[in-house]
């Protein structure tokens, strides 16, 4: 994964606001649940903490990382 | 997967710090590890049926549904037996998903390699 791959196409969007932290991986991970292997979530995470916990999230999970636009807090996962 | 352990002391008389360990559990059961919560000395009220209901912490969600949430992702939640009942509480009092234990079944879960925090 890297910043300059293509915007994967998703299947489902959740703006996660402000919610950070346990908050925010707790919801994400009960939302990727929700979905079939290999779809995509656009996730919108305006924490500041964002950045660094969801590909540490991802790592540990094995959900993938398709994509992330620091510009507008979008991150691409990639359900196993 | 690794085990987490999040050990907490505080209830009601730090309800920020209450707040941030049922957060970073809630983390670490949303990634996939085997996470225990050890409620210990005054924490061991937050496993009282009733009583967290009315602590929220500015900031963070309600701490009762940060307890259900870490409950129904698979947490365990260990309680310190001495400490209920010096408390004058028994095991009928606890939160559904709360397991009275003492010392050994902590270091059980310590010695089995598990990375800890406190509060």
């Amino acid at each position: 994964m890297s910043k300059i791959d293509p915007i994967p196409p998703y299947q489902t969007h959740w703006d996660a606001g402000d919610l950070g932290c346990g908050e925010l991986v707790m919801e994400l991970m009960l939302r990727l649940r929700a979905l079939q292997p290999g779809e995509v979530l656009r996730l919108t995470a305006l924490d500041p903490g964002a950045p660094a916990d969801i590909p540490a999230w991802c790592r540990m999970t094995g959900h993938v990382l398709r994509h992330c636009e620091p510009a507008s807090h979008d991150f691409f996962i990639q359900r196993k | 997967m690794s085990k987490i352990c999040v050990s907490l002391t505080f209830a009601k008389d730090n309800c920020d710090k209450a707040t941030v360990a049922f957060v970073v559990a809630n983390a670490a059961v949303a990634s996939g590890q085997e996470t225990l919560v050890f409620l210990s000395t005054e924490a061991v009220r937050l496993a009282v049926k009733g009583y967290a209901d009315d602590m929220h912490e500015e900031g963070f969600a309600p701490l009762k549904q940060l307890i259900d949430n870490y409950l129904a992702a698979g947490g365990a939640l260990f309680v310190c037996s001495p400490c209920i009942k010096k408390r004058g509480f028994d095991e009928s009092q606890m939160i559904d998903g709360a397991q009275v234990v003492g010392g050994a079944k902590l270091v059980e879960f310590l010695s089995q390699g598990a990375a800890s925090i406190s509060y």
